[in-house]
């Protein structure tokens, strides 16, 4: 599979964006992340796989504290996530972060979902967060849309413009939460389109999904979880081509099937 | 990225005649089954009975002379005998102060998209102009104060030049002017003392509709951004904050507002020292604001119940602090889906303010109730037409409150669907 040039330059520096050392979550008293060691170089783009309730989406929600760990080291664009409040808001403005339930806020337009963020926490004038938000319109492809409100429009077209309102941060890294499980067949491709491209401009991206053609085609690397821990990861060749872990096989399977 | 797809509208038939127009509506609403029909005889001649006794006694039988005597001062209360206000008549600082509200609403109308705030606007004016000429007024009223009430029309006119043609025509600026409004009412029904004209009155005196309106306004502008930090209060991760919150909002929801007039007026003041500047007026609005501030804060705080937890997440994941995230994210959604409750317990509040009857306050209610007490050889038989004019009355304040939160939840309703 090839990556593109943009990709292939940026992990020639080999410069380790994100770093977690085993880390452990519990919910009470499930324990939910089992010692995830892991590293994500710039501009890579890692697919997270693994069966509900693997830890997988809890896996990518402590990389921007959405859920906190309580022990191990999760170091960010090299800023420790700590219970200092000021790391925690300093990684959110660089991590963007995109729901299965895409969570637009339905009370404001398309236009206002994406120029909220930079003009309330970046501090840019309206005017310049709007021409960063047409321009991110689009891209994704839906630049007619920006006066409608969220319900307006189709669960496609709310991925990309929630997509678009984490772009606007211009953060560095891109966390996508089983983007395009919510949504119809035929408006998959859309979404995964606006993924495909944006992984083309060298973004670092950790996705959680199940769709393997996509995997196959953009992914740098494929983690497989299960019980609150990675059990393999490899490139992507290796990895869809050639899996060492029977738990890896049984679930290629069960997806492909 | 199709915006919308083309149905092809050739094939389709109109439906059939009993599906359209009144024949179809009548049809699917009234007759459409053997029991809907018997119901809607039955209504119907509940209805027409009705008519015919109500309608009758309104026109042979009632007498509405009692109204008429009361005129003015149902508004006002006592405000200007001579004992309030001796040697003045004091009638000009409440006309003033409905000046003031005309010249919002006229500025409301102004700057405001829709319909209503022009309609109620015309409504206060037209009706202060009407009550200027009605045969009551030109018999009893001194010119001065009938063109206090004409001048209400060209105070709406002011207002809505005044937002049009000039930086103050927004939503922020008729808030600020509001409350300015509402401190300069409370000057001007209060007084100074040692400016001529503006000789104090004391509170005791200030009754009829004015005095249900001064509590009703204040609970309801002050019982909202109460209620939204008691919501948060409870909802707060700090045990204290919570507990305090908690513990309010119980208490004041536990207790019947008739026991926290009353405590108001009898214990409160045992506990503060002799001289400490209140009144029985001021201790009566505190407690209806903080009675009606428990009620909002469960109110709102079902509406943050509600919304989705994925919401303050990606508010969140932004890296929006969590104040903005409450103000901007989860409260403008909250209080929009609890519009109706927010309304109800408004509505709600206007109408208790009548309890104040039960601490000696001459609300609209008491004191049309006390006057017909005091005269009752000549009004007793007018309490039906009295009753029913006090009802007219309520009514139409609360119907314009909930007409108004249907249009706002339909403005705000944009996009939802």
């Amino acid at each position: 599979m090839a990556t593109s040039e943009a990709t292939a330059d940026a992990l020639n520096g080999t410069e380790d964006i994100i770093i977690c050392r085993d880390v452990h979550k519990w919910y009470g008293n499930f324990h939910a992340l089992r010692g995830v060691t892991t590293s994500v170089r710039k501009g890579e783009v890692v697919v997270v796989l693994g069966p509900s309730g693997s830890g997988k989406s809890t896996f990518i929600r402590t990389i921007n504290r959405l859920e906190e760990h309580q022990r191990g080291d999760i170091i960010v664009d090299g800023i420790e996530l700590s219970n200092d409040v000021r790391n925690i808001d300093a990684i959110r403005r660089d991590v963007g972060m995109v729901f299965q339930s895409f969570n637009l806020f339905p009370h404001l337009t398309v236009m206002n979902n994406i120029t909220l963020a930079p003009m309330k926490v970046r501090k840019l004038p309206a005017s310049q967060a709007e021409e960063i938000a047409e321009e991110l319109l689009e891209r994704v492809g839906i630049a007619e849309q920006a006066t409608k409100y969220p319900g307006q429009l189709s669960g496609g077209q709310q991925q990309r413009v929630a997509i678009a309102r984490a772009l606007a941060m211009q953060p560095n890294i891109m966390l996508f939460d089983e983007p395009t499980s919510a949504l119809d067949p035929e408006m998959i491709k859309e979404v995964l389109d606006v993924m495909r491209e944006l992984a083309g401009s060298g973004m670092t991206m950790i996705v959680v999904s199940h769709e393997i053609g996509f995997a196959r085609e953009v992914a740098d690397r494929v983690m497989m979880f299960d019980y609150g821990k990675i059990i393999e990861e490899g490139t992507t060749e290796q990895f869809f081509d050639n899996p060492k872990e029977d738990r890896t096989k049984l679930f290629l399977s069960q997806i492909l099937a | 990225m199709a915006s919308g797809t083309d149905i092809p509208q050739t094939d389709s038939l109109p439906p059939p005649i009993t599906e359209r127009g009144i024949v179809g509506w009548v049809y699917a609403n009234l007759f459409n089954s053997w029991y809907n029909t018997v119901l809607t005889f039955i209504f119907a001649a509940i209805l027409v009975l009705t008519l015919w006794f109500g309608l009758g006694w309104i026109i042979l039988e009632s007498d509405w002379r009692v109204i008429a005597t009361l005129g003015g001062n149902l508004i006002i209360g006592q405000y200007n005998i001579e004992k309030a206000c001796p040697g003045q008549d004091c009638f000009w600082r409440p006309q003033v102060s409905l000046l003031l509200v005309s010249a919002l609403l006229g500025m409301a109308w102004a700057i405001s998209g829709d319909r209503v705030a022009k309609r109620i606007a015309i409504g206060v004016a037209v009706v202060s102009v009407a009550f200027a000429f009605l045969p009551y007024s030109l018999e009893r009223m001194g010119l001065d104060v009938r063109l206090l009430l004409v001048a209400n029309l060209p105070a709406v006119a002011a207002g809505w030049a005044l937002a049009r043609y000039t930086p103050l025509g927004s939503v922020r600026w008729i808030v600020i002017l509001g409350v300015l409004a509402f401190l300069v009412t409370l000057v001007l029904l209060r007084g100074l003392p040692g400016v001529p004209g503006l000789q104090p009155v004391s509170v005791i005196y200030w009754g009829g509709l004015m005095l249900n309106l001064l509590l009703a306004v204040t609970g309801i502008a002050l019982s909202l951004p109460i209620g939204i930090a008691l919501a948060l209060g409870r909802r707060s991760h700090l045990p204290v904050v919570k507990l305090l919150c908690v513990v309010f909002i119980e208490v004041f929801r536990g207790v019947p507002l008739i026991t926290l007039l009353f405590m108001s007026q009898v214990l409160v003041p045992l506990a503060f020292p002799e001289d400490f500047p209140t009144n029985s007026l001021f201790r009566a609005g505190v407690v209806i604001t903080l009675f009606s501030s428990a009620y909002m804060a469960e109110n709102i705080r079902g509406g943050l119940q509600a919304l989705h937890p994925g919401q303050a997440e990606a508010a969140r994941a932004l890296g929006l602090p969590g104040w903005q995230t409450t103000m901007l994210i989860s409260m403008p959604q909250a209080i929009r889906n609890v519009i109706p409750a927010i309304v109800g317990q408004f509505i709600s509040l206007f109408k208790d303010t009548t309890l104040v009857y039960i601490i000696g306050m001459l609300d609209v209610l008491e004191f049309g109730r006390a006057f017909i007490q005091g005269n009752v050889a000549e009004y007793l038989d007018g309490t039906p037409e009295f009753l029913l004019f006090i009802a007219l009355v309520f009514w139409v304040f609360c119907y314009t409150m909930s007409y108004v939160s249907r249009r706002v939840e339909e403005h705000l309703g944009v996009g939802q669907r």
